[in-house]
C-alpha cells in the first residue's frame, strides 16, 4: 500500500531540550493512524513537523512520497503547498468568517469556481449537519458545531492526508462518543489517511487502524490496537492502555506453555506465553484475565464491589496482594465471601 | 437568625452616609462647572441664545481653526495608526532582536509631555535647530527646506506623541491572538503575507479603530502642541483659538467652542466604548493556549532592525538629547562648540524663586490631586463594585464623565464656576486644583475599579463569616490586598499632575504657576535654553518616578 506521510528519522529539540527523539512510522493510503501518549510527550510537536508549522532539527519527512522537510538537504515545503488538511486542538475557527466563509476559504483561495464551491458547500453541510448555520459566526455555534466547521474547512479541499490534533478534548463525554463514530465514519466514507494525535488510550483504541504509543519523544510501540494491547512491550505501555494491575513478584520455574509464578505471600500460579527466567520481576494482569468463582485457581476473598453499569468491578485479595477484577457474569459475590480466581492471562515485566 | 444581621445593617448605614458625600461632592466640583458651560454657551445678557455658536460660523479664522482641527487631528491619526500597526507587527511577530529595548525605546514619546516635546523638536528642525545646522552647512544651502513652525509640523509632532497609544494597543491585541487562527490559514492554503491580510489583520481591527479614535481625541484636545508650533506660524486650532478667545476675553465665544470640542471629541469615545462591549463577538471557545510564533526575516532581519532603531530613536531618543544639549548652550543658537558649554542655566533656575515656587505649587497640586481623587475614587469602585449599592453606578458614571470633556473645558468651567461669590478661588492655587480633580477623577476610578475587581468576594465574605464588621474587613482585609494597585494608580494621577500645562496655563496667576506654565512661559519669551533646562529637571522627575511606578507595579504599569 502507498505511504501518505513517512517520518524517518525525527528529531525537534527546543535549545537543549529534546521534545522529538528519533521517531519514524508511516501512515498508508486508507489507515487512520493514532499518535498516543501522556501530555508532554511531544505529539503535538510531531504534528506539527509534519504540517511544516515547526522546522524540525533533524529528520526526512514525505507527503505522498514526495520529500517535504529534510534540514540535512535544506528541504522546507511550506505549510501551505503541502496540501493537507487540519484540524487543530482548538479548532482555530476565524471569528471574523461565518460558518461557510470559513468552510471555503482554502478553495477560494484555491481559485476555484464558484458553482464548484457551492457545490461542495452544499456537500459538506450535509455531510456535517451543519445546514442552516452556513450564515452564522462562530460564537453563535456550540463547541461540537465548531468543531465540525474546522472539521469541514480541512475537508474542502480534499486532501488525501489529513491531521487531528486532539480534536474530541474540549466536547464533552458523550458528544465526544458521538463524534468519534462520525469521524470513523467520514474517514472510511472519504477514504483519506488520518494522523490522530490524542493522549485518550480509549478513543485511540476506538477508532484506530494502527497506534504508535509515544513516551518522552520517542515511539515505543507501534502495531494495532488489540496487539498492543495484548502484547504490550513493557511496563510503561501496559500501565498507560487500559486498566492493569501490577504487583512484585517471583517466577520460579518452567511448565510447558509458561511459567510457574510465585507471589510474595507465597501463593504460587502458572501463566501461559511468557518464557523468563526465574528471578524477580512485576506481574501485570488484567482485570478481566482474573476468573472468579471457578474450580481452579487460587484461594481469594472479595474486599470491594462496585458496580460499573454493564460490569462489576471487585477488589479481592490474593495472599496480600489486592487485585481490580471486572466481570460480567451474573454471579454476585459479596465482600468478605471466600472463592477462587483463576488467573486467565498474564505477563511479567522486569522489575 | 443570623448573628450577622446587625452589623449589616450598621454597615450599610455608614456606606449611604459615604455615598451621599460623595454625591454632593461631585455635584459641587463636577456637575455644577461643566454645566455652566453649557448654559453660558447658550446665553447671552437677554436668556436664551444660539448667538454664540452663530459667532464660531460667522468669523473665517474661527472656521479655520475648525477645519484645522479637524484636518490635523485626522492625518496625524492616520500617520500614528500606520506607524504604531506596523511597528507593532515588526516587534510581536517577527524575529527580529532586542525586542524589549526596541518597546522601550519606541513607547519614550508615552512619558513625555507633549508641549516639552514640541520644544525639542523645535529645537531640532526649527530655523536655527540642530538638524537645520547640519543640513545647511552639509549642503551650503541658506535655509533648510522645512519648517517645523508650520501646519505640517504640528501634524507631525502630534503623531509622534500620539503613537504610543496605538502602539500599546496594537501590540496588546497582537500578542492576544491565538496563533492557531494564523496557522489554520497557512494550512488553508495561504502564504504568510495572505494569512496577514486575511486573518491578522481582520483580528486586530477592532483595536486598530478603537486606538485611531483615541489618537484622534488625543489630537484634536491637544494645547501644547499647536500652541508651541503653530502660534507663530498663526496657525490656529480650537484649543489655540480658543487660549485666544480667553485672553480677549470673549467667555460667550470660549464656552461655545469648548462647547464644540467636547462634542467632535467625544463622539469617538462614545463609539470607542461601543467597539469595547462589542468585543464578545469575536470570542470564540479557546482551547489550550499555542506558543506563539513569529516570522521569519531571513537575511532581512538586521536591515529591518536598523530602521526600527532609527525610528525609534528619532521618536524618542533625539529629541530628549537636543533638549539637553539645549539645556547646556551659553545661548539659543550658539555655534556647537566647547567654549559655548555652561551649566549655568540650572544655577540660574535653581536660584529663581519662581522655579522654586513653581515646583513646589506643582508638587502640591499632583499630591493632593492624585491623594483626593484616589480616596473617593476607591470609595465609588467600593459601592459601585463590590457592595453593589443601588445608586453607586450612577456616581461612577458622573465620576467618569470628564473624561470626555477637554482640558480646555474644564478650565473654562473652573473660571466660570469658581471666579464669583460665594466662593471665589480664581487667581488663586485652589482653582487649578479643583480643575485637576475635575480631569483626574475618571482615570482614578477606572484604576480602583479594575483594582477592586481583581480581589475576589470570597476573600471578604471569608472575613465577615469569620466574625469581622464591616471596618474591620475594610481594614485587615481588602485594603491591604487593593493597596499596590491604589499606589500604582495615586502614581498615574500624580505623573501627569506634575507636568499638566492647558488647564493650569489657563488657570495660573502670580505666585500659582506650575512647572509646566514657567516652561511654557519661559519659550514664548524666548528663553529657550532656560526652558530647555527647566524641561530636563521636569524629564529626570518624570524618569525617576516611571522606575518607581514599574518597580511597585512589577513591570505591569508603565507612564
Ligand atoms: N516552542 C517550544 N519551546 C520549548 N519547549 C517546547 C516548545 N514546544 C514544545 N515544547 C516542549 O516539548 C515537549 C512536547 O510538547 P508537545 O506540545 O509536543 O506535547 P504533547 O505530546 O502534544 O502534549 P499534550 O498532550 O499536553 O498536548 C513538552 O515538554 C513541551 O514543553
Ligand atoms: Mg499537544
Amino acid at each position: 500500500m502507498e505511504e501518505r506521510i513517512k517520518v524517518s528519522n525525527l528529531v525537534k529539540r527546543f535549545g537543549t531540550f529534546t521534545a522529538v527523539d528519533d521517531v519514524s512510522f508511516a501512515v498508508h493510503e486508507n489507515e487512520f493512524f493514532s499518535l498516543l501518549g501522556p501530555s508532554g510527550c511531544g505529539k503535538t510537536t510531531t504534528l506539527r513537523c509534519i504540517s511544516g508549522l515547526e522546522q524540525p532539527t533533524e529528520g526526512d519527512i514525505y507527503i505522498s512520497g514526495q520529500l517535504v522537510t529534510s534540514p540535512k538537504r535544506n528541504v522546507m515545503v511550506p505549510p501551505e503547498r503541502r496540501g493537507i488538511g487540519m484540524v487543530f486542538q482548538n479548532y482555530a475557527v476565524w471569528p471574523h468568517m461565518t460558518v461557510e466563509q470559513n468552510m471555503s476559504y482554502p478553495l477560494r483561495l484555491a481559485k476555484t469556481p464558484k458553482e464548484k464551491i457551492n457545490r461542495k458547500m452544499a456537500y459538506l453541510l450535509e455531510l456535517l449537519e451543519l445546514q442552516g448555520l452556513e450564515k452564522r459566526f462562530p460564537s453563535e455555534l456550540s463547541g461540537g458545531q465548531q468543531q465540525r466547521v474546522a472539521l469541514g474547512r480541512a475537508l474542502s479541499t480534499d486532501p488525501k492526508v489529513m491531521l487531528l490534533d486532539e480534536p474530541l478534548s474540549n466536547l464533552d463525554a458523550k458528544l465526544r462518543e458521538q463524534m468519534r463514530f462520525e469521524l470513523k465514519d467520514l474517514q472510511r466514507k472519504t477514504g483519506i489517511s488520518i494522523l490522530y494525535v490524542t493522549h485518550d488510550q480509549v478513543e485511540a483504541m476506538a477508532m484506530s487502524d494502527r497506534v504508535a504509543v509515544m513516551k518522552s519523544g520517542a515511539v515505543v510501540q507501534e502495531g494495532a490496537p488489540h496487539d498492543i494491547y495484548e502484547k504490550p512491550k513493557d511496563k510503561f505501555v501496559a500501565d498507560f492502555i487500559g486498566t492493569m494491575n501490577f504487583v512484585p513478584c517471583s517466577v520460579t520455574g518452567r511448565t510447558e506453555q509458561g511459567v510457574t509464578i510465585r507471589l510474595k505471600s507465597g501463593v504460587e500460579f502458572g501463566i501461559e506465553g511468557s518464557s523468563a527466567h526465574e528471578g524477580d520481576y512485576t506481574l501485570a494482569i488484567r482485570p478481566e484475565d482474573i476468573i472468579l468463582g471457578t474450580e481452579r485457581g487460587v484461594e481469594c476473598e472479595v474486599d470491594v464491589r462496585i458496580f460499573l453499569g454493564n460490569v462489576i468491578e471487585y477488589r479481592v485479595r490474593i495472599g496480600e496482594d489486592l487485585f481490580r477484577v471486572q466481570t460480567n457474569s451474573s454471579m454476585r459475590l459479596e465482600p468478605g465471601d471466600r472463592t477462587r480466581a483463576f488467573i486467565q492471562n498474564g505477563l511479567v515485566f522486569p522489575k | 437568625m443570623n448573628p450577622d444581621t446587625a452589623i449589616t445593617r450598621r454597615s450599610i448605614d455608614v456606606r449611604y452616609v459615604f455615598m451621599a458625600i460623595v454625591g454632593l461632592f461631585f455635584l459641587a466640583v463636577i456637575v455644577y462647572p461643566l454645566s455652566l458651560v453649557m448654559i453660558k454657551s447658550f446665553s447671552s445678557e437677554a436668556g436664551f441664545t444660539l448667538e454664540n455658536y452663530a459667532k464660531i460660523f460667522s468669523q473665517d479664522a474661527n472656521i479655520r481653526a475648525l477645519w484645522n482641527s479637524v484636518w490635523v487631528s485626522c492625518l496625524s491619526t492616520l500617520i500614528c495608526v500606520a506607524a504604531g500597526t506596523i511597528l507593532a507587527m515588526l516587534i510581536v511577530r517577527t524575529d527580529i532582536p532586542y525586542k524589549s529595548w526596541l518597546r522601550m525605546l519606541l513607547l519614550l514619546p508615552y512619558g513625555i509631555p507633549p508641549f516639552i516635546g514640541a520644544m525639542a523638536w523645535a529645537q531640532l528642525f526649527g530655523p536655527v535647530g540642530y538638524a537645520s545646522k547640519l543640513y545647511m552647512s552639509i549642503t551650503g544651502a541658506m535655509f533648510a527646506p522645512w519648517n517645523i513652525y508650520s501646519a505640517a509640523g504640528v501634524v507631525l509632532v502630534l503623531a509622534v506623541y500620539q503613537f504610543p497609544v496605538v502602539f500599546i494597543t496594537v501590540s496588546g491585541a497582537l500578542g492576544r491572538i491565538d496563533t492557531s487562527l494564523e496557522e489554520a490559514a497557512r494550512m488553508s492554503g495561504a502564504g504568510p503575507f495572505r494569512t496577514l491580510i486575511d486573518v491578522t489583520l481582520p483580528l486586530i481591527t477592532p483595536a486598530i479603530t478603537a486606538s485611531a479614535l483615541l489618537a484622534f481625541v488625543g489630537c484634536i484636545s491637544n494645547f501644547g502642541i499647536p500652541a508651541l508650533l503653530g502660534f507663530r506660524a498663526r496657525f490656529f486650532v480650537l484649543t489655540t483659538r480658543i487660549y485666544s478667545a480667553l485672553s480677549i476675553p470673549d467667555m460667550p465665544l470660549a464656552t461655545a467652542m469648548a462647547i464644540l470640542l467636547a462634542i467632535i471629541s467625544g463622539i469617538p469615545l462614545i463609539l470607542e466604548r461601543r467597539l469595547e462591549r462589542g468585543k464578545s463577538k469575536y470570542t470564540v471557545i479557546a482551547g489550550k493556549s499555542v506558543r506563539p510564533q513569529t516570522m521569519s526575516f531571513g537575511g532581512w532581519r538586521i536591515p529591518v532592525f536598523i530602521l526600527v532603531v532609527l525610528v525609534a530613536l528619532f521618536a524618542g531618543v533625539v529629541p530628549l538629547l537636543s533638549m539637553l544639549l539645549t539645556s547646556f548652550l551659553k545661548y539659543w543658537g550658539a555655534p556647537l562648540e566647547l567654549a559655548n558649554m555652561t551649566s549655568s542655566h540650572y544655577k540660574y533656575i535653581l536660584n529663581l524663586p519662581m522655579v522654586t515656587r513653581a515646583f513646589r505649587n506643582s508638587v502640591f497640586l499632583a499630591v493632593s490631586a492624585a491623594t483626593i481623587t484616589m480616596a473617593v475614587g476607591a470609595l465609588v469602585s467600593y459601592m459601585s463594585v463590590r457592595a453593589k449599592i443601588k445608586g453607586a453606578r450612577t456616581l461612577d458614571f458622573i465620576g467618569t464623565i470628564p473624561y470626555a470633556v477637554p482640558c480646555t473645558m474644564v478650565a473654562i468651567a473652573m473660571i466660570l464656576a469658581w471666579s464669583r461669590p460665594p466662593v471665589v478661588l480664581y487667581g488663586t492655587i485652589w482653582v487649578i486644583l479643583a480643575a485637576y480633580l475635575v480631569r483626574y477623577m475618571p482615570f482614578s476610578i477606572r484604576t480602583t475599579n479594575a483594582t477592586l475587581q481583581q480581589v475576589h468576594v470570597s476573600l471578604e465574605e471569608a472575613a465577615r463569616v469569620s466574625g469581622a464588621g464591616w471596618t474591620q474587613t475594610m481594614r485587615d482585609i481588602v485594603m491591604p490586598l487593593i493597596r499596590p494597585g491604589l499606589v500604582a494608580g495615586w502614581i498615574l494621577v500624580f505623573m501627569p499632575a506634575l507636568r499638566e500645562l492647558t488647564m493650569s496655563v489657563l488657570l495660573w496667576s502670580q505666585g500659582a504657576e506650575t512647572m509646566g506654565v514657567v516652561i511654557y512661559n519661559m519659550q514664548d519669551a524666548g528663553y529657550t535654553q532656560i526652558a530647555a533646562a527647566l524641561s530636563t529637571l521636569v524629564l529626570l522627575v518624570i524618569l525617576a518616578g516611571n522606575a518607581v511606578v514599574r518597580k511597585l507595579s512589577k513591570g505591569e504599569i508603565s507612564i
